[in-house]
């Protein structure tokens, strides 16, 4: 306890976006539910993807190609349904857990212009949570399409649309997290950011859908369309040449790929404006 | 130096910090006293740009903390309320805020050492006790070796080693021409640390100065007097200015006459006096004096 100085060699570096990114990489690293949620997004993607393509039969049916493309997409990206869930939860803690606890006080005093350790976080998050998906759906296409191949399904590799939904899927696990860490900023709370998000997931698509359904009303399916779950899950659909086609089956609107994504982006940017001119603004 | 200029905080109704003005001076420790919801807590979060001001401003070494290049150079700060995540081992806790300022992993072992923590460093904080919470805020505080420390009840939680450590550590700082801002409710102790004592009432400035003059404030240095005529020594020596009180059948505590005054009186009027103690006023009693009309949380000495 003598000796306080710091070692004169180093030099009185200040505060840059730089390490801002390095200690939001520490911390996202240095939490357990960290490493517990992204192994359950690699053992889901590449489970369900064996599953899928070991039990599928096609027997009977006649799939052309696009169609058989769109089947082996379909096996890779099966679990991102239930991943997205399990991503959404952790982007809400990457913030919602700083609050909790109180670290929140550390990061501020840490980073007092504020907004450059939102901004850091998610880029971390979303960077890493991007790679890990990708590269976990990338193993289970690969693994699956010998499977997709003895059930009669032969996936053409070399086809760019193929692997842009694959790169689609990996993108809209990203963004959903990073829209949990936006609505986590907004909320500060573990159980309200979770809920918010469950809800634009689960439960706001479903009442929409059926609204479509009982009133008819086209408006509505048109509607559907810009959810944030439902725009970003066209990142991942399959679209051959032929063009898109109407997932829900009520005529509505569907969206090719890149206006789903900027849809969801749009979504995004708001919700970080909003959680950018709050954070700025409250006390900690 | 910090300078606060006018500094006030409201939350609705309520004036948690009113209109204050002070420097904090470098090169000695300046204690911070006042009763809980006095507003010293949220004063420190001011100062660290946690908490914006309603009004005045705060201002450390010239500049608001925020427009600092390197904030955790400048200012090094403990707050009372934990702001550390329970999941993650102190080591990691203290690369993360270091990482921020570029400031490398030699330091954190340093300050790692310097508190004490080696043998619970890769342990998650979670299952730290108070003591070692505040041994790592602590360290997280002199991670950027920062000319000027905000230490929010730092000895809270501590051990008796740990309090003298704290006093040391504090004292050292201020020799080496560091401003020192520490909070305290240990008044014995804030008597043994500081230099100069602000204290806080409600969120106003009720006192601002060395401890020695605060002590001073103390008003009416008290007399002990031991006698078997307690009831005529009462009668004769209460009159205006001066007030007896009995603590027990045969002591007194006379305030507002001297010793010699009092043993005169006696030897006049030919009581015999057993014990006459005059007993100097502590911080402790000029910091109570001070706070009587200013305590919002006030305990119920039963009957009063």
């Amino acid at each position: 306890m003598t000796t306080l100085a710091p070692t004169p060699t180093a030099p009185r570096s200040g505060v840059s976006f730089g390490g801002i990114l390095f200690s939001e990489w520490i911390k996202l690293m240095s939490l357990r539910s960290t490493i517990w949620c992204y192994s359950v997004l690699v053992f889901l993607t590449i489970t369900l993807a064996l599953l899928f393509g070991s039990t599928i039969s096609v027997e009977g049916a006649q799939f052309d190609a696009a169609g058989e493309q769109a089947l082996a997409v379909q096996a890779a990206t099966l679990s991102v349904g239930i991943s997205q869930l399990v991503i959404a939860v952790l982007g809400a803690l990457v913030i919602t857990g700083e609050y909790g606890t109180g670290m929140i006080r550390s990061t501020l005093t840490a980073v007092p212009t504020r907004l450059p350790a939102l901004f850091g976080k998610v880029v971390v998050f979303g960077v890493v949570t991007f790679l890990i998906s990708l590269a976990s759906i990338v193993v289970a296409a690969l693994l699956t399409a010998p499977l997709l191949a003895g059930n009669g399904i032969e996936a053409d590799l070399s086809d760019p649309a193929y692997w842009s939904a694959l790169v689609g899927a990996a993108g809209y696990l990203a963004l959903s997290g990073i829209f949990a860490t936006a609505i986590g900023t907004i909320v500060r709370s573990s159980a309200g950011a979770i809920a918010i998000v469950l809800g634009f997931i689960l439960v706001i698509p479903t009442i929409v859908q059926v609204f479509a359904l009982i009133t008819m009303q086209e408006w509505i399916a048109n509607l559907s369309a810009f959810l944030p779950s439902n725009a970003g899950s066209r990142m991942y659909a399959y679209v051959a040449e032929s063009g898109a086609t109407d997932p829900l089956g009520l005529g509505g609107l569907v969206l090719e790929p890149w206006q789903g994504a900027l849809v969801l982006l749009t979504w995004i940017a708001g919700l970080l404006v909003l959680a950018s001119v709050l954070l700025k603004r409250r006390d900690a | 130096m910090i300078e606060a200029v006018g500094l006030s905080k409201h939350y609705g109704a309520t004036k948690a910090v009113d209109d204050i003005t002070f420097t904090v001076q470098p090169g000695m420790v300046t204690g911070f006293l006042g009763p809980n919801g006095a507003g010293k807590s949220t004063t420190m979060r001011m100062i660290v740009g946690l908490d914006r001001p309603s009004a005045g401003q705060v201002t450390v070494n010239g500049k608001r903390y925020a427009e600092h290049r390197a904030p955790l150079r400048e200012v090094g700060v403990l707050l009372d309320a934990k702001a550390v995540h329970t999941g993650r081992s102190a080591v990691n806790h203290l690369r993360a805020v270091a990482a921020t300022h570029g400031i490398g992993r030699s330091r954190v072992d340093e300050v790692i050492a310097l508190t004490g923590l080696q043998s619970v460093a890769k342990k998650r904080v979670g299952g730290f006790s108070l003591g070692m919470g505040q041994r790592l805020g602590l360290a997280a505080a002199l991670l950027g070796d920062p000319s000027t420390l905000v230490l929010d009840e730092p000895v809270n939680g501590l051990d008796p080693e740990g309090v003298v450590w704290v006093r040391n550590l504090a004292r050292h700082l201020a020799s080496e021409g560091r401003t020192i801002l520490l909070s305290s409710h240990l008044m014995s102790e804030m008597a043994q640390t500081a230099d100069h004592i602000i204290v806080l009432g409600r969120g106003r400035i009720i006192a601002n100065a060395p401890v020695a003059d605060i002590v001073a404030m103390s008003t009416g240095t008290a007399v002990t007097v031991r006698t078997p005529d307690a009831a005529k020594l009462t009668s004769l020596a209460t009159r205006d200015g001066v007030t007896v009180t009995a603590t027990e059948p045969t002591l007194l505590v006379v305030n507002g006459l001297t010793a010699p005054q009092i043993g005169e009186l006696a030897a006049k009027e030919g009581i015999v006096l057993h014990e006459l103690t005059p007993t100097v006023g502590s911080l402790e009693d000029a910091y109570m004096q001070l706070t009587a009309d200013d305590v919002e949380y006030r305990s119920n000495n039963g009957g009063f």
